[in-house]
Order: structure tokens, then C-alpha cells, then sequence
């Protein structure tokens, strides 16, 4: 009956105390208990994001007591409604600690938690608590004849200031950016639409300039871009990325006759085909990294009689050609996040990590440096040096130089670090490239703007690297060769028993 | 499971059998020839993930070895299989079935020779033990402990002093987020932010046969020791799951155990239980 009237009453009476839509008693009750057993572990008992886990998150955790959403159909600067609570909480923040509860919780659930956190600002039941809707509209398909108006309105309204010339997130004010709290936070790179945080279909990105996101520093064009436009500057931002990272597992090496002069840069590899992996954070030894600033890495091979070059990209906001890396740098067990404009002692490094020796069935070394039993072999750049190493490595408290050194090539344009090395198949530690064989690799890279080195950095797990054979053997001859014995088991078959039919019958 | 796809065999089966009883004759050949094809649809499509087609190739020499079996355990029907085999192949009206036959095989082997030599090769995979068996003993922090017969020494304080076990569930709390829900997740359900980037992916807690199956030692063993103190049969050069002896004290490690159960609601398995 209460809810009854209640309902009533908003629909009657203007926006007012009773028209606000803060959820019963009986709900707050229920979101009580699920933030208590689901949320306050990061977003703190009291909402306030004060809690164990905030030190080592960054983006930190929503501090709800301010009303600051970044997922909101209302206005720049307004409270959410309750459905954009609800949604954030069931798609979760896509490569932030913020999971989807969408399977985990129920809708109701749900509900009922939005209502909970509307309790931790006083504001939700001010005079603004229950802002208007702005409705967002179906998106109309992409269309590339849209393109060049896009970059116009990209360029006009200085978008690349934060997110750089080709939207990588590397724009000159993208290393002073600070949240509402304070915290270093970094444009999205618009090339990864998987890591747009309040999700990435067309109505959300074109949401994301209409209402801004509350909080950060990326504001609201809904009073200086009009909707036309806006939908040009949704299609121009969709054309810079894929839908999906598609990380793969194997790195395919393309042969060539000739040698490898890796001085071409990039062209040397437009034949070989790209494949991407994702780079985490170090969790495993003291130095842990909980918010590398790489994510993810393509790598592309081409290889010759003897020796094999690989390119790796990856972005980064900017090159630290500064200052010094290397794999053995000691950090402190808990290294805690500073500034990103803090002007760091340690440099942009890149690693590329092989077992020392061909690997004898699966056993191979531990993926981090090695292991005291199975050395690894490390082709390490530091991209302060015009140079690239082979270190030894049988664990991170034992990574020794072999003396030996490798020919490398680096650029870094625009947010974008392109490395190549260049190495023997057969290495001095036994390790030898077949042709047509996998070979395990894995890859670190150091964000010297994140203070990374040493084991802060970000990692990969094994993946392979496959030599695709220069002469591919031609299909015909084993497809004869099968055919025929097919064709000699039925004729053989055919033969008998036409011999015992007719044996019988006589 | 795919069930769509088990149902529509399931249906095929049934009404191939309704017509078989009202309309024709269908000899028990064709009938195993259908029940080999069916069998082999539901193996293919029908499981989620798929098989490895080596798994298949398995079962499938298994269930023609049992159709040859069943047809030979009645000499009647053996004898009129071979007759139709035999009419098959030697009478006249099924000449051009037979050559079409002859032809077709070849050229299907031919096909299946060109299909597999023009995949991309893949990876060696490794099959990797989930749990496998824990070492007698273990040191830690230079003590030995027995991981046969140790128990979490503040389990029992759940029914003797709630108040302290409700503390050990908040440091554990504490623990888990401190350290582990990067991997393992906000649910525990293994789907942490960065469980994308490791190969094997982390554990899923909620899943009945991890913690749910374990003693609190095996799980202490497993935290304790990490990747490294993995028997090679489960790929210790993969696993990214840190040793926490070198982060955590003892205490720390038996008060997150009692969190993992107390998040997920299992209870542990009672020490003595065979593994």
C-alpha cells in the first residue's frame, strides 16, 4: 500500500522529496548487506573508496560520497539515476578492477545497491536528486563518408590534446591529467575501444560526449558539438579501433631468402602477419605492479637461413629515453604510485624471453626470468641505450649479462614504440629455431613513466613463436598418395569378396 | 553441452525410427551405420567446449569396435549383413551405386589429407594436472608442516569464539585484497582484471571441484609454496601464482583460507577424508 501511494505521489506531485526515487526501506536493507559482502572491500565501509585495496588500484575506486558517476544519461556534472547505477554495476568498467556483476547478481540485487550507494550523498536527496534524462538515440550505422567530418570536429574541439593526433591517449596534456581526487589518470586510447570504461557501442561513446564523464576530466560537448556532428565524431573515434583485442597465442615468422636489414623499420615486416597479446602486471615477486602502463603488444617475425628479427609495438603516453632500465633493478616490496608527471630515474625497456636451451617435451623455464634449473635467455633493450643485450636469467635475483649484443632499431612516434631485435637462431645457450617448430616465447615491457623497472613491469604469459617453412610442401602428392591406398584397401576389398561369393556359389 | 544439437539427433533418431517401423524395412547395418553417424554428430557439435578430434578418434574406434560386437553376437543378422554387403558389391543393379561408391572414398581421403596439411599447425598443448598430489610435508618459515595431518589451528574457533573467528575472516578479507583479487576477482571466480594475461588462467573459487574438494593444508600447501612448488605434471613454469611464503606470515595465509570458504560458502574438506 505505501509503495502504492508513494507512486502515486511521484507521478502527481513535481520534482520534490517525495518525487525522489531513493528505493524502500526493505531495498536499502538488502543493499546494506550486498555492499557490505561485495563492494566495501574496494569502495570502502563508507563509501568513501578508503580501504585496503584502493593503494594498489589505479583508476582508484569510485568514491560514491561525492555523487560523481562516470556512467550517467544525465547532464555534465548531475547525479546518475538509479538504472545508471544499476548499470554500471552490472557491465562492470571494462580493464579496471571494477568487474560486471551481470550472472553474479540479480536485477532486484542490483536495484537495491543503487539505492544503497545513493545513501552515501547527501545530494541524491537535494534538490537535484532527480535530474533529467537526456535520451540517447539509436545510432545511426556507421558510415565512412562521415570520416572526414569526424576529424574535423576531433581537431576543433582539441580532442588530441588528451588523446593524441591518432587518438593512442598521447596528447601533450595527457601526462598532467589528475582526477577529482587527485590521482594520475590517463585519457583513453582510442585505438583499444575494449577499455573504454562506461562501455563502447556507438550510443555509449556518443553518450560519453553528450554527458561527459563525472569525475574526470573528460567534459560534456552537448551544448558545443551538435548531434549531427557528434555522430561524425562517434564515427571517426569507431574507425580507429577494432571491436575486439583478439590476443593470439602464436607469433608466425614469415621466411625470407635474403638478409634482414632491420634498418627499413616496419616495412621489413609487412608480409608478416600481427599478432597481439596482452600485457599484465608483475604480481608474483616483491616489486609487484598493479597498474602497468602497457596493456597490450603486437608482435610481428620474419626470419632467414640464419637468424630471426622481431618487431614489437606497443603504445605508451610517452617515451622515456632518459635515465636507465634493467631487468634487475631492485624495487621495494610495496612501491607506491606517484605522479605521472614526476620526472623518473628509469627509462621505456623491452624484453623478449626464450628458454636458454631448446626445451625437452613442455618443460621450459619459469615464464617470469627463469628458474635455477632452466635458464632463460633474455634479448633486452633498454630504450635509453642505442643498444640490445643477451642476459642470462635463472630467476630475478640472478639475471647476469652473456656479453653478447644484438642489432635493434627503435622509434617512438607518436605514442607509439616500435622495436625491432635481431638475433641468431641458433643461440650460444643452445636454443635452436627449427623451421616448422614452435618455439616458446614471452615478452616484458617497462613504463618508465610508471616508474616501472626491475620486476615492476608489465608481463606475458608463454605464448609460441612458429617458423612458417620458406618452401611449403605441395598438397598433391600426399593427396595422391592417400587417395590410392583408398582406392587399393577397396579394390582389395571389392576383390574378395567377389572371390568368396563366386567360391560359394560353386 | 550443446543440447540443441543433441535434441535435433535425438529427433532424427526417433523419427528415422517411426518411419523404420511403419514404412520400410531398415536392416540392422543401416541402423548401426545411422546410430555411428549419430554418435559421431554428438560427439562433434553436441559437446561444449568441443573435444579434441584425438578424443573422438578414440571414441569413435570404440563405438565401431561395439557395433562389430553386437552385430556378430547374433549369427543370423551377421549372415544377412554380409549378404547385403555382399549383393552390394557383386549383383549387377548396384553397379553404378558401387562404382560411385569407389570413386567417392578416394577422393573423401584425398579431401581430408588437403584439409589437415593446409591448417595452421598448432601449439604443443600441454594437459595440465588441476590438483595434484601435495608432498608429505612442507617447511615453512623453517618449521616443518605435516600436510597430512595439520589442521588451520583458528578453524575451530568458529564454534568456541565467533567473536575471534569473525576477526580471522576480516584479516583475510584484508589479505584477499590486498593481494589476490587482481587474479582471482572481486567473486572469485578466477575472471580478476588482469587473469586475462596469465596462461593457466587463475582458480575459480565458486567452482565445486576447487576449494570445495580441498583440506585447508592442501590449500595452505598451494598458497604457501605457489608455481614454484608445483610437481612438473602441472607446469610450474607456467603458473603465475606467486609463493606467498615470501609476503605472508602463517597466520596471514590460514585466516585468507577461512575467507575463501566463508566468501564462497563451502566448507572444507575434514582432514583424514582421502583426496
Amino acid at each position: 500500500m505505501k509503495q502504492y501511494v508513494l507512486f502515486i505521489a511521484a507521478l502527481v506531485l513535481p520534482l520534490g522529496a517525495l518525487g525522489q526515487d531513493l528505493g524502500t526501506p526493505e531495498q536499502l536493507q538488502s543493499g546494506a548487506a550486498l555492499y557490505e559482502a561485495k563492494c566495501a572491500h574496494c569502495h570502502g565501509a563508507a563509501g568513501d573508496a578508503n580501504s585496503v585495496a584502493t593503494a594498489y588500484l589505479r583508476p582508484a575506486p569510485r568514491d560514491f560520497t561525492s555523487g560523481q558517476y562516470k556512467f550517467r544519461t544525465t547532464g555534465s556534472g548531475e547525479l546518475p539515476t538509479t538504472e545508471d547505477i544499476k548499470r554500471s554495476i552490472r557491465d562492470g568498467m571494462p580493464y579496471t578492477s571494477m568487474p560486471l556483476w551481470k550472472g553474479i547478481l540479480s536485477e532486484s540485487e542490483m536495484e537495491d545497491l543503487a539505492y544503497y550507494l545513493k545513501t552515501f550523498s547527501g545530494d541524491f536527496d537535494g534538490p537535484y536528486g532527480n535530474p533529467e534524462v537526456i535520451t540517447i538515440p539509436r545510432a545511426p550505422t556507421y558510415d565512412e563518408g562521415n570520416l572526414a567530418r569526424g576529424r574535423e570536429v576531433f581537431e576543433a574541439n582539441q580532442c588530441a590534446d588528451c588523446h593524441g593526433e591518432n587518438g593512442r591517449g598521447n596528447g601533450p596534456s595527457a601526462l598532467d591529467l589528475e582526477d577529482e581526487w587527485g590521482y594520475p589518470i590517463r585519457p583513453a586510447d582510442m585505438t583499444k575501444r575494449w577499455t573504454f570504461r562506461a562501455s563502447a557501442t556507438r550510443e555509449d561513446i556518443y553518450r560519453t560526449f553528450t554527458t561527459g564523464l563525472n569525475g574526470t576530466p573528460m567534459p560534456s560537448y552537448q551544448q558545443t558539438i551538435d548531434e549531427q556532428d557528434r555522430w561524425a565524431l562517434v564515427d571517426y573515434v569507431w574507425s580507429l579501433s577494432e571491436d575486439e583485442p583478439n590476443y593470439g597465442t602464436v607469433v608466425t615468422a614469415v621466411g625470407t631468402a635474403g638478409a634482414l636489414d632491420i634498418s627499413q623499420g616496419a616495412a621489413l615486416f609487412a608480409d608478416a602477419p600481427r599478432a597481439y597479446f596482452p600485457i599484465v602486471g608483475q604480481l608474483i615477486e616483491p616489486g609487484r605492479s598493479f597498474y602497468p602502463g602497457v596493456n597490450g603488444i603486437a608482435v610481428q617475425a620474419i626470419y632467414n637461413q640464419n637468424e630471426i628479427a622481431l618487431l614489437l609495438s606497443w603504445h605508451d603516453m610517452t617515451a622515456e629515453v632518459d635515465g636507465a632500465n634493467h631487468p634487475g633493478l631492485v624495487v621495494p616490496p610495496f612501491d607506491p604510485a606517484t605522479a605521472d608527471t614526476a620526472a623518473g630515474p628509469f627509462s621505456d625497456a623491452l624484453a623478449l624471453l626464450w628458454p636458454a636451451e631448446t626445451p625437452d617435451g613442455l618443460e621450459r623455464p619459469y615464464f617470469m626470468f627463469g628458474d635455477a634449473k632452466n635458464a632463460m635467455s633474455i634479448w633486452f633493450t633498454d630504450l635509453a641505450t642505442d643498444s640490445a643485450a643477451v642476459l642470462m636469467g635463472r630467476g630475478s635475483a640472478s639475471i647476469a649479462a652473456t656479453g653478447a649484443t644484438l642489432a635493434h632499431y627503435a622509434s617512438y612516434e607518436d605514442g607509439a614504440w616500435t622495436v625491432i631485435m635481431k638475433g641468431p637462431r641458433q643461440f650460444d645457450s643452445g636454443l635452436y629455431m627449427a623451421e616448422a617448430a614452435f618455439t616458446p616465447v614471452s615478452f616484458s615491457v617497462w613504463d618508465g613513466l610508471n616508474q616501472e623497472r626491475g620486476n615492476k613491469r608489465g608481463l606475458a604469459a608463454w605464448y609460441h613463436l612458429y617458423l612458417l617453412p620458406m618452401e611449403t610442401q605441395s598438397a598433391a602428392l600426399p593427396m595422391a598418395k592417400w587417395a590410392l591406398i583408398a582406392l587399393l584397401i577397396e579394390l582389395l576389398l571389392v576383390g574378395v569378396v567377389h572371390w568368396r561369393h563366386r567360391r560359394s556359389a560353386t | 553441452m550443446n543440447l540443441l544439437v543433441l535434441l535435433v539427433i535425438v529427433a532424427a533418431l526417433a523419427a528415422l525410427q517411426l518411419v523404420a517401423t511403419r514404412w520400410v524395412t531398415v536392416n540392422r547395418l543401416a541402423w548401426m551405420a545411422v546410430w555411428w553417424v549419430a554418435i559421431y554428430l554428438g560427439l562433434a557439435y553436441g559437446i561444449n567446449p568441443p573435444l579434441p578430434s584425438s578424443i573422438i578418434v578414440l571414441f569413435m574406434a570404440i563405438v565401431t569396435l561395439a557395433l562389430a560386437v553386437y552385430l556378430s553376437a547374433d549369427s543370423d543378422e551377421l549372415a544377412s549383413a554380409v549378404q547385403t554387403v555382399t549383393a552390394f558389391i557383386v549383383e549387377k543393379r548396384f553397379r553404378v551405386a558401387l562404382l560411385t561408391v569407389l570413386a567417392v572414398l578416394p577422393l573423401l581421403v584425398a579431401l581430408k589429407v588437403y584439409t589437415n596439411l593446409s591448417n595452421p599447425p598448432q601449439p604443443p598443448s600441454s594437459s595440465r594436472t588441476i590438483h595434484p598430489p601435495p608432498p608429505a610435508s612442507i617447511i615453512f618459515d623453517g618449521t616443518a608442516i605435516d600436510l597430512a595431518t595439520a589442521n588451520n589451528p583458528y578453524r575451530e574457533l568458529e564454534h568456541t569464539d565467533p567473536a575471534a573467528f569473525a576477526q580471522h575472516v576480516e584479516n583475510g578479507r584484508r589479505v584477499y585484497f590486498e593481494n589476490c583479487f587482481y587474479c582471482h576477482g572481486d567473486n572469485m571466480q578466477g575472471a580478476g582484471m588482469f587473469a586475462h594475461g596469465y596462461d593457466p588462467i587463475p582458480a575459480n573459487f565458486n567452482d565445486p571441484t576447487t576449494i570445495a574438494m580441498l583440506q585447508e593444508s592442501y590449500l595452505f600447501w598451494r598458497i604457501a609454496k605457489g608455481a614454484p612448488g608445483l610437481p612438473s605434471e602441472s607446469t610450474p613454469w607456467s603458473s603465475a601464482m606467486p609463493a606467498w611464503e615470501n609476503f605472508l606470515t602463517e597466520e596471514e595465509i590460514w585466516d585468507v583460507i577461512i575467507f575463501l570458504y566463508e566468501f564462497t560458502g563451502y566448507e572444507p574438506r575434514a582432514q583424514g577424508m582421502p583426496h
